[in-house]
C-alpha cells in the first residue's frame, strides 16, 4: 500500500517516466537534445498559461479566457508596432494581458459574479474585442527579422520561450513554497472565511490572481505574436481545455486550497512529451485527443480514490 | 462540490426574502419578461421585419436546437454540477452516428443508437462526478475529449453525409406552419418542466443542489440525482446533434462546437443560479428566448458579428452581477 500511495504521490512523474521511456523505444531519435528542445519550446505558450493557472486554481477561481487574452494580448502587441515601436507595443500587450485580468478579478470580486460564469463572459468578450480591432483578419508584424531571433535556441536546447516558463515555474514554486503570500493563496483557496478570520483579505487576493493570470496569458500572447510576426483574432481559440488538463494532470485541484508548481511543470512536460511522441507516430490527432482525456480522467481519479496524506497543504512541498 | 459556509448563508436568507423593497422585488421576479418585453417593442419599432410570423418561425427553429440543451443543462446548474463542457462532443456523436448508421442499421434505429450513445457518455460523466467525486469541469472536458476522439476515429475523421435524404424532409417538415424541429424543442421542454417541477425525481434535483448534505441526510439518492442530470444533458444533446445532422444532411466532428457556451449563457440569464438549488426550465428558456431575440434584433439591424459576441458577454455579466447584487439586497447571499 505504501508503494502505491508513493506511486499515486508521484504519479505526474512516474507517467512523464513512463512516456519518455516508451517514446524513447518506440521512436527513433527521439532522446535527442534537439527533440526536447523542440518540445519544451512548443510546451512553453501553454505552460506559460499554466502558471497563471495554477496560482487561481489554488486560489478556488477558475480562468476560461485565458485564451481570448492571450489572442487579444497578440494583436495589441503587433497592431501598436508601427505606433510606438516593437518593444514598447510588446510591453503594452502584456499590459492588455494585465488588465484582462483585472477586469475578471473586478466582476468576479467586486460584482460578486462566480468565476465561472465572469470568465465566460469576458471569453466571449475578449474575443469579440480582437475581431472587432482587426476586422477578424491577421495582422502582419513590422519586423520579421524578430520572430527569427526569438526562435534561436540557445545552449542547445532553450528558446527565449522555454528559458522563461521554466525560470518562472521555478519562481512560482520558490513563491508557493517559501513566502506568506504563496502560503495566504492556499489559505485562501481552501477557506477564504477563516482566512479572512487570520486577517488576509481574500478578495485582494483573488484579485491579483487574476491580474497575475491574465498578466501571464498577455505574455503568452506577446510572445506567441511576436514568434509568428502576426496577430490573428483567432489564436488560442483551443488553449483553454489543455492548460486545464495540464495543470490538474499536475495534481492541483479546482477545488481550490491544493496545488503545486512542479507538479504543473510535470503536467505541461507530460502533455507536451505526449503529444510530440504520437505525432512523431504519425498517430492521427483525434487518437491523440482520446489519449490526453484519458490520462486526464484516470490521474484525476486516482488522486480522489488513493488519498495520500491530509487533504490540504499536503501538495504545497511536494511535487505531484 | 457544495461547501459550508454557502450552506450557512444560505440558511438565513429565508426570512429576510422580501426585504428589498417593491421596486427590487418586481426587477428580481419579473426583470427578465421586461427585458424580452423591451426588445419586443424596440424591434418592432427598429425593423419592419421583426414582428412578422416568417421571422418569428426563423427564430424559433434557430433556439430549438440549442433549446433542446439548455432543458438539460438546466439539471446540470440546478443540481450543483457547475456545467457541462461535454455537450460539443455530444452533439457530435448524435449527429456523426445519426448519419453514419443510416446505411448500416436504417434511418430510425441509427437515430436512437445516436441518442442512447450520447447518453451513454453523459452517464461516464455523471458516474465521474456523482459517485467518484471528482468535478464536474475536468470530468465533462475529459470525458468530452475522449468521446470527440472516439467518434471521429470511428468514421475515420473525415465529414459525414447523409444517405436519407427521406429524413431530412421529415425534420424539415411543418405542421400548422411551425417546423418539427421546433415541436421536437417545445416536447422536450414541456417533460423537461414537469420533470423538474412536478416529480420526485426533479424535488430531489434542487434538494440535491440546495444544500448536498441534508438532502443525503433526508434520504435522497444523491449521488444518483446528480449522475442523473448530466445523463439527461447527455441525452439531450444527443438528441439535438440527431436533429441537427438530419437537418444539416452532413456531420464534421467539431458540429458542436460553442453550443456549450450559448447554452450555459441561456441558462444563466435566465436566472437559474450556478451554485446550484435554484431554478426552473421556464426561466431559462425564457433566457434563451431574450438571447435569441436580442441576435435577431442586433442581425437585422446589420450589426456586426463581433459586436454581437461583445453585447452578448456583457448581457452574461451584467444579468448574474444584477442577479447577485438583487440576492443580496434583498438578504441572501448568492
Amino acid at each position: 500500500m505504501t508503494v502505491l500511495v508513493r506511486l499515486v504521490r508521484y504519479r505526474v512523474a512516474v507517467i512523464l517516466g513512463l512516456t519518455l521511456l516508451i517514446a524513447s523505444l518506440t521512436v527513433s531519435g527521439f532522446p535527442s537534445v534537439t527533440t526536447l528542445g523542440l518540445g519544451l519550446d512548443r510546451s512553453a505558450t501553454i505552460g506559460i498559461i499554466a502558471i497563471g493557472m495554477t496560482v487561481l486554481l489554488i486560489a478556488r477561481q477558475i480562468d476560461l479566457s485565458v485564451g481570448s487574452t492571450f489572442a487579444l494580448a497578440g494583436i495589441t502587441a503587433i497592431m501598436l508596432q508601427p505606433v510606438i515601436g516593437i518593444w514598447p507595443a510588446a510591453l503594452a500587450g502584456v499590459l492588455a494581458g494585465a488588465a484582462a485580468g483585472a477586469f475578471n478579478g473586478l466582476l468576479s470580486v467586486v460584482f460578486r459574479v462566480n468565476a465561472l460564469v465572469a470568465t465566460l463572459a469576458t471569453m466571449l468578450i475578449f474575443r469579440s474585442v480582437a475581431h472587432w480591432l482587426t476586422d477578424s483578419q491577421p495582422v502582419p508584424g513590422t519586423d520579421i527579422m524578430l520572430s527569427l531571433a526569438l526562435s534561436t535556441v540557445h545552449l542547445e536546447i532553450f528558446t527565449l520561450r522555454s528559458a522563461l516558463f521554466v525560470g518562472s515555474i521555478l519562481l512560482l514554486h520558490f513563491w508557493l513554497t517559501r513566502t506568506v503570500a504563496g502560503r495566504n493563496l492556499f489559505a485562501v483557496g481552501s477557506n477564504a472565511d477563516a482566512a479572512e478570520a487570520s486577517g488576509i483579505a481574500p478578495g485582494r487576493t483573488v484579485f491579483l490572481a487574476f491580474v497575475f493570470a491574465g498578466t501571464l496569458a498577455g505574455v503568452a500572447g506577446v510572445l506567441q505574436s511576436l514568434t509568428t510576426n502576426t496577430g490573428s483574432p483567432v489564436f488560442g481559440a483551443e488553449l483553454i481545455v489543455t492548460v486545464i488538463a495540464a495543470v490538474v494532470v499536475g495534481g492541483t485541484r479546482i477545488e481550490g486550497g491544493r496545488g503545486s508548481a512542479l507538479g504543473t511543470l510535470g503536467g505541461v512536460l507530460t502533455i507536451a512529451a505526449l503529444t510530440t511522441a504520437m505525432e512523431f507516430q504519425s498517430v492521427p490527432a483525434y487518437i491523440q485527443q482520446v489519449v490526453v482525456g484519458l490520462i486526464l480522467i484516470l490521474l484525476v481519479v486516482l488522486d480522489r480514490t488513493v488519498r495520500p496524506g491530509p487533504r490540504t497543504h499536503a501538495a504545497a512541498g511536494v511535487p505531484g | 462540490m457544495t461547501d459550508v459556509p454557502i450552506q450557512m448563508q444560505q440558511g438565513t436568507a429565508n426570512e429576510r426574502f422580501r426585504s428589498g423593497g417593491p421596486l427590487f422585488d418586481l426587477l428580481s421576479r419579473g426583470g427578465l419578461a421586461i427585458a424580452i418585453l423591451a426588445v419586443l417593442i424596440y424591434g418592432s419599432l427598429a425593423s419592419p421585419v421583426f414582428f412578422t410570423a416568417g421571422n418569428f418561425v426563423n427564430v424559433l427553429t434557430s433556439m430549438a436546437i440549442v433549446g433542446i440543451v439548455v432543458v438539460g443543462m438546466t439539471f446540470v446548474l440546478v443540481v450543483g454540477g457547475l456545467a457541462d463542457l461535454s455537450v460539443p462532443a455530444t452533439i457530435a456523436c448524435g449527429a456523426i452516428l445519426s448519419l453514419a448508421l443510416q446505411p448500416v442499421i436504417g434511418p430510425v434505429p441509427a437515430f436512437a443508437a445516436a441518442i442512447a450513445l450520447a447518453g451513454f457518455c453523459g452517464l461516464m460523466s455523471g458516474l465521474l462526478i456523482g459517485y467518484v467525486g471528482i468535478n464536474p469541469i475536468v470530468a465533462t472536458l475529459g470525458v468530452g475529449t475522449i468521446v470527440l476522439g472516439i467518434v471521429q476515429a470511428a468514421v475515420g475523421g473525415v465529414i459525414v453525409y447523409g444517405t436519407n435524404p427521406d429524413t431530412a424532409a421529415l425534420v424539415k417538415s411543418r405542421l400548422f406552419g411551425i417546423p418539427a424541429i421546433v415541436l421536437i424543442f417545445m416536447a422536450v421542454a414541456v417533460v423537461g418542466h414537469f420533470a423538474l417541477s412536478r416529480s420526485y425525481w426533479g424535488r430531489w434535483t434542487i434538494a440535491t443542489g440546495g444544500n448536498y448534505a441534508a438532502a443525503e441526510a433526508s434520504a435522497v439518492p444523491v449521488r444518483a440525482v446528480k449522475a442523473g442530470a448530466f445523463v439527461i444533458t447527455g441525452l439531450c444533446a444527443g438528441l439535438s446533434g440527431a436533429l441537427l445532422g438530419l437537418t444539416l444532411q452532413s456531420a464534421r466532428p467539431l458540429v458542436g462546437t460553442g453550443y456549450e457556451f450559448s447554452a450555459i449563457t441561456a441558462v444563466v440569464v435566465g436566472g437559474v443560479s450556478i451554485m446550484g438549488g435554484f431554478g426552473s426550465v421556464p426561466r431559462a428558456i425564457a433566457g434563451l428566448v431574450f438571447v435569441q431575440l436580442l441576435t435577431n434584433v442586433m442581425v437585422l439591424q446589420g450589426v456586426r458579428t463581433p459586436v454581437q459576441g461583445f453585447a452578448l458577454g456583457l448581457l452574461i455579466a451584467i444579468a448574474v452581477a444584477l442577479d447577485v447584487a438583487l440576492r443580496r439586497r434583498a438578504g441572501g447571499a448568492l
